[in-house]
């Protein structure tokens, strides 16, 4: 270590942390993650990160299913019940399944796109240790009083002082509010990238379809989360101001908090599931060995479900007395949605059609993802028919239809995502016998924990009841379904080992293991820092595949001598690569949002000002010291 | 054509298991409280046939996608030996067809869904001579008034849950009872399956909800929005009786119980 | 082969528009929607309130009229700025930059004066809605205002120490492009808000 010397004064600490910064450049040892820019290193801090919080999002899990497992069981009481369910859907969406994507937008897009890193480095890393402190800040309310406990979609006026009169809910509504702000950097950050750094000859109709849905899902962040953040502020507002937004003896009405909620909550719905079906739409070509099928309508139902998702909010709402035109309306909008995403999975289906497929873990997800999507697209149907939806509103049926959307869909397709591109980063392969075992132990116990709950939903059974008697007819569904939990969980086990014994002696894997399509396949595994020594120039979509095979007349690939991955002079040639530097501001700079968000709950406005100073700071030091030296 | 006879063979072994399941899935109409596969009224039997509408639909859909996959998995395995594939990028034609066929269903399905989204907010009209309840959500219990039946004071019958002990909500056979939800505190949501999907009581506002109970017998209901703490609790009992006559007896009696009790 | 090929800041960009200048129309396009928010509870909650103070007891259309003139002079100015620092002119920059600060805190002053007055009229976030989706909403209107005074007072000073010059004038243009956005927000909110309240209440 070299010797930092600190003596407490401001220029002091810009000393120390310009030696700690010129350190961090080595890409060696943990100050060169904890200040490192490099997209690659954030996006495998995002997925660590994530995973971890969706250990404990499971955890949350099994202990629902345990105390729903029998009739009348009291392994949780009904405030940790509430808290258990809040936390869990919180944490699957905002801290699971949007940074695991984020994790893969920062992995893959540059790479997909012959970048050299993102459009705004240090704003990345930003939004990572943004996303991180949001994390730890909701999760710290378990020590100020409790949880939040108001459900992850927190319905005012329950969620109002007056019925709730803890800390859980501000942890709840300021922890979104800074994840929402890590969320929105990314989103500015992936559509400049996306648009602007493409290598030469990337048109946006060349450009590979996880690409697209990345910066179709960026788009939906940047317009949906501002949405969200208006009705989080009103909330915190009612709560920590006495404003009156959603206080009926005011005149105040709560459906506007369900109006602003949902408005955001529909695209985010497609926010979690659009980057898997990009997932899908690299795997499913390369294990079949063909491209993908009709790639322009894949894009373009990817964008038609953006627009759409917008404009589909009341069916969250159905219920709530909107008068038969609104709901009517937003039924037939909401049925129009099937029609886009069906055209997705027909177009999968002719991927797969006169193919060469071979089933490797990352195929075999993907083929869950399809099965399991498909059953929770049409689950979607049958409540999309507004009177129908009365029966199924807030029952077990809407659960076990977003689980088959949300864990048959994303997960299966982050999991598959996962396996396809390990190797990319880490230079080897998981191990395919244990994948294929996870996969499998995960599927049965996906099935066997969530198609009962469709039959408990028409059996009657409501959701966010803490227990239910018995002689309801739901005593064995449920017992089933926690069963499978269990079997969830086993699988995620089956995982991790196999990640542990992989780092310990996994097979080695070269550039290309796949026999994969687009450019990151191209560079050498792991991925240097610069990415591509030399920028590629593109000259069609699949680009690299052209460049390993060409066709015979009947459409057939044909080796072509010497094609594929070239690493021969590469390494003299990146020498000469001059790349951003480290820097510790944007970690600076987020931690400021706890610390305000702390001074809110805890009404002590002098850590509101400290936690400004020190944002502040993290910004002048940002914007005043060079991008690289 | 190996690879088709083998996927038949897989097809016919799964279409049992498919159709067992489904059958499992769907023919649950036993006699539980709460089952909205047993409906006991108008209101729960339309419902009940427009989820059918649209899922047998969407079970076909769900074979046919399911079938097609299975297929091509089996068929275009890879196989020693096996030319590599033709790159196939698309079919304009096919991508037409399977844009406009499932447009083509769905605004099919969107004509019903209309039609039973008026005929359900129709709130029955006097001639009909509806049976008034006035439904009051309070954590964690239910209110029922019936304006239709005062007592001498001029106060309606009211049946209200105490504790865990849920409301009883009475109602007489075959006549259209109007509901007026509300609530005093925060959302909770109406709602007795068998008779009818749910309706929720929003604090500032009255919504209204139009049901029949065709069968007398006692039923369950229970609050279907998260309320807080003990939501679980906030349950109903929906007895329906066996006529009017029946009906406006218990009425009287409770009436009664209800002028001693205010005196008491 | 040996020239340093700088990894992101100086290879042209695909669509030939500046990454940080598309980053901030995006950011303006959130914002937009985050305005959009406020201003449509604004006009959801218009003539709920149950109890007063109600707008015409307390708003005071000449004063704000001419805060709201001094806020749109403030466009003119930063205009300036912007055309002063893509032509090399730094002192007509630093000038104009220095005006528009102080526009914006003459329009802050006028707001918090607003604020008080309404106050000791008896209208607090939590009188009624017309107060609680009042103060939301010209608040974080205000916030924004803020920001773009530190932002502009920062260039200001970067300017004086000689940090700023015409190679990157980006800096005051992506400040001219956030300030002319909240200036055209308060545009809005002025009509909506002040102008057409009072009419439509006819009190």
């Amino acid at each position: 270590m070299a010797q930092t010397t600190f003596d407490g004064s401001p220029v002091g600490v810009l000393e120390a942390l310009r030696q700690l910064r010129r350190q961090a450049a080595s890409y060696q040892g943990i100050w060169s993650w904890i200040a490192t820019v490099d997209h690659k290193r954030i996006g495998i801090m995002y997925g660590i990160t994530a995973f971890l919080f969706f250990l404990a999002g499971g955890v949350e899990a099994l202990a629902i299913r345990l105390q729903l497992a029998r009739p009348g069981a009291q392994v949780l009481d009904q405030e940790v019940y509430n808290q258990m369910f809040t936390m869990h859907g919180t944490t699957m969406i905002f801290l699971v399944v949007m940074p695991l994507s984020a994790a893969f937008f920062n992995l893959i897009v540059p790479l997909q796109i012959g970048a050299r890193d993102v459009a705004f480095p240090r704003l990345n890393a930003f939004s990572y240790w943004t996303f991180l402190m949001g994390g730890i800040f909701l999760y710290s309310s378990i020590f100020f009083g409790g949880a939040p406990n108001g459900g992850w979609f927190g319905y005012a006026p329950l969620t109002e002082k007056a019925f709730n009169p803890g800390h859980g809910i501000d942890f709840w509504a300021l922890g979104l509010q800074i994840l929402g702000i890590s969320s929105l950097a990314s989103g500015f950050n992936f559509i400049v990238t996306i648009l602007n750094m493409r290598a030469p000859g990337m048109s946006l109709l060349r450009m590979p379809v996880f690409t697209w849905m990345t910066l179709v899902t960026s788009f939906l962040i940047i317009f949906a989360m501002p949405v969200l953040a208006v009705g989080l502020f009103e909330l915190s507002f009612d709560r920590l101001f006495g404003a009156n937004f959603f206080n009926p003896l005011k005149g105040g009405t709560p459906l506007l908090w369900q109006h602003l909620f949902w408005l955001f909550g529909h695209p985010e719905v497609y926010i979690l599931i659009l980057p898997a079906m990009g997932i899908v739409s690299e795997v499913l070509p390369t294990f079949a060995r063909k491209p993908l099928f009709g790639y322009p309508f894949v894009v373009f139902s990817g964008i038609a479900i953006a627009f759409m998702s917008f404009g589909v909010w009341v069916h969250h709402m159905y219920t709530t007395g909107l008068g038969p035109v609104a709901n009517s309306a937003f039924g037939v909008s909401t049925i129009l949605i099937a029609v886009p995403t069906g055209v997705k999975i027909f177009n999968w289906l002719g991927t797969l059609w006169g193919g060469d497929i071979r089933f490797k873990t990352p195929l075999l997800f993907a083929l869950g993802f399809i099965t399991m999507f498909v059953v929770g697209g049409l689950t979607g149907v049958t409540h999309s028919m507004v009177p129908s939806d009365y029966q199924q509103q807030d029952t077990y049926y809407v659960v076990a239809h977003f689980h088959q959307v949300l864990f048959g869909g994303a997960i299966f397709a982050l999991f598959a995502g996962i396996y396809y591109w390990f190797p990319k980063f880490t230079g080897k392969l998981l191990d395919e016998r244990l994948g294929q075992l996870h996969f499998w132990l995960m599927l049965i116990g996906f099935n066997v924990t969530f198609q009962p709950m469709m039959i408990l939903g028409l059996l009657g059974m409501p959701r966010r009841i803490q227990t239910y008697p018995t002689g309801m007819g739901w005593d064995l569904w449920n017992m089933i379904a926690t069963v499978g939990a269990f079997l969830i969980a086993l699988s995620v086990l089956v995982f991790i080992i196999n990640v542990i014994i992989t780092a310990r002696r996994g097979q080695r894997a070269g550039a290309d293991p796949w026999d994969g399509r687009t450019l990151e396949w191209s560079i050498p595994s792991p991925v240097p820092p610069y990415n591509f020594a030399r920028i590629p120039l593109v000259r069609a979509r699949d680009d690299f595949w052209h460049q390993k095979y060409r066709e015979d007349e009947a459409g057939r690939p044909i080796p072509v001598v010497a094609g594929g991955a070239h690493q021969e002079h590469e390494e003299e040639h990146a020498q000469h690569i001059h790349m951003p530097s480290p820097s510790f501001f944007p970690l600076i700079a987020a931690m400021g949002f706890p610390i305000i968000a702390y001074g809110f709950v805890l009404a002590d406005y002098a850590l509101v000002a400290a936690g400004a100073v020190v944002l502040l700071f993290g910004i002048y030091g940002w914007a005043l010291e060079p991008a690289s030296e | 054509m190996r690879g088709l006879k083998s996927a038949v063979r897989y097809a016919r072994l799964l279409l049992p298991l498919l159709a067992a399941a489904l059958l499992s899935g769907c023919n649950v109409a036993i006699d539980t409280p709460q089952n909205t596969f047993a409906p006991v009224g108008e209101v729960a039997r339309d419902q009940r046939h427009l989820f059918f509408l649209a899922m047998w639909p969407a079970v076909v859909i769900l074979v046919l996608v399911w079938g097609a996959l299975l297929f091509a998995l089996v068929r275009y395995r890879h196989r020693p030996g096996n030319p590599p594939p033709r790159q196939v990028h698309g079919h304009q034609t096919l991508e037409i067809a399977w844009t406009l066929a499932p447009l083509a269903l769905l605004l099919g399905l969107a004509g019903p869904m209309i039609g039973m989204i008026i005929e359900q907010a129709d709130r029955p009209s006097p001639e009909e001579n509806p049976l008034q309840v006035r439904v009051i959500g309070q954590q964690w219990v239910w209110r029922f008034q019936y304006p239709q039946y005062t007592d001498s004071q001029g106060r309606p019958l009211e049946m209200v849950g105490r504790g865990t002990e849920p409301a009883e909500l009475h109602l007489p056979p075959n006549r259209k009872i109007d509901l007026a939800i509300e609530s005093i505190d925060v959302i909770h949501s109406f709602w007795a399956p068998r008779l009818g999907g749910k309706m929720d009581a929003i604090p500032g506002r009255v919504n209204h909800l139009w049901l029949v109970a065709e069968q007398p017998g006692e039923y369950g209901g229970q609050c279907a929005e998260f309320c807080g703490l003990a939501h679980a609790d906030m349950r109903m009992r929906v007895i329906v009786h066996d006529s009017q006559e029946s009906f406006d007896a218990w009425a009287r009696e409770q009436l009664a119980r209800q002028g001693q009790q205010a005196a008491r | 082969m040996a020239q340093r090929t700088h990894a992101v800041e100086h290879l042209e960009t695909s669509t030939g528009l500046d990454n940080r200048k598309l980053a901030m129309w995006l950011f303006l396009a959130s914002e937009a929607l985050f305005f959009g928010s406020l201003i449509a509870t604004y006009l959801l909650y218009r003539g709920q309130s149950t109890e007063g103070p109600y707008p015409s007891d307390v708003f005071n259309i000449p004063f704000t009229s001419v805060s709201s003139f001094i806020l749109l002079m403030s466009s003119t100015t930063m205009a300036l700025a912007v055309g002063a620092a893509h032509r090399g002119r730094l002192h007509q920059m630093r000038t104009w930059l220095l005006c528009t600060a102080l526009l914006g805190i003459s329009f802050l002053a006028g707001q918090a004066f607003e604020f008080t007055e309404f106050v000791h009229k008896g209208l607090t976030l939590s009188t009624n809605l017309f107060g609680s989706s009042f103060y939301l909403l010209t608040g974080f209107h205000g916030a924004h205002v803020s920001v773009g005074v530190l932002i502009l007072l920062s260039l200001w000073v970067m300017a004086l120490r000689g940090r700023i010059g015409q190679h990157n004038a980006l800096n005051v243009e992506l400040a001219g492009l956030y300030w002319h956005f909240v200036d055209i927000v308060w545009i809005l909110i002025f009509t909506l808000v002040y102008l057409l309240d009072p009419l439509a209440e006819g009190r």
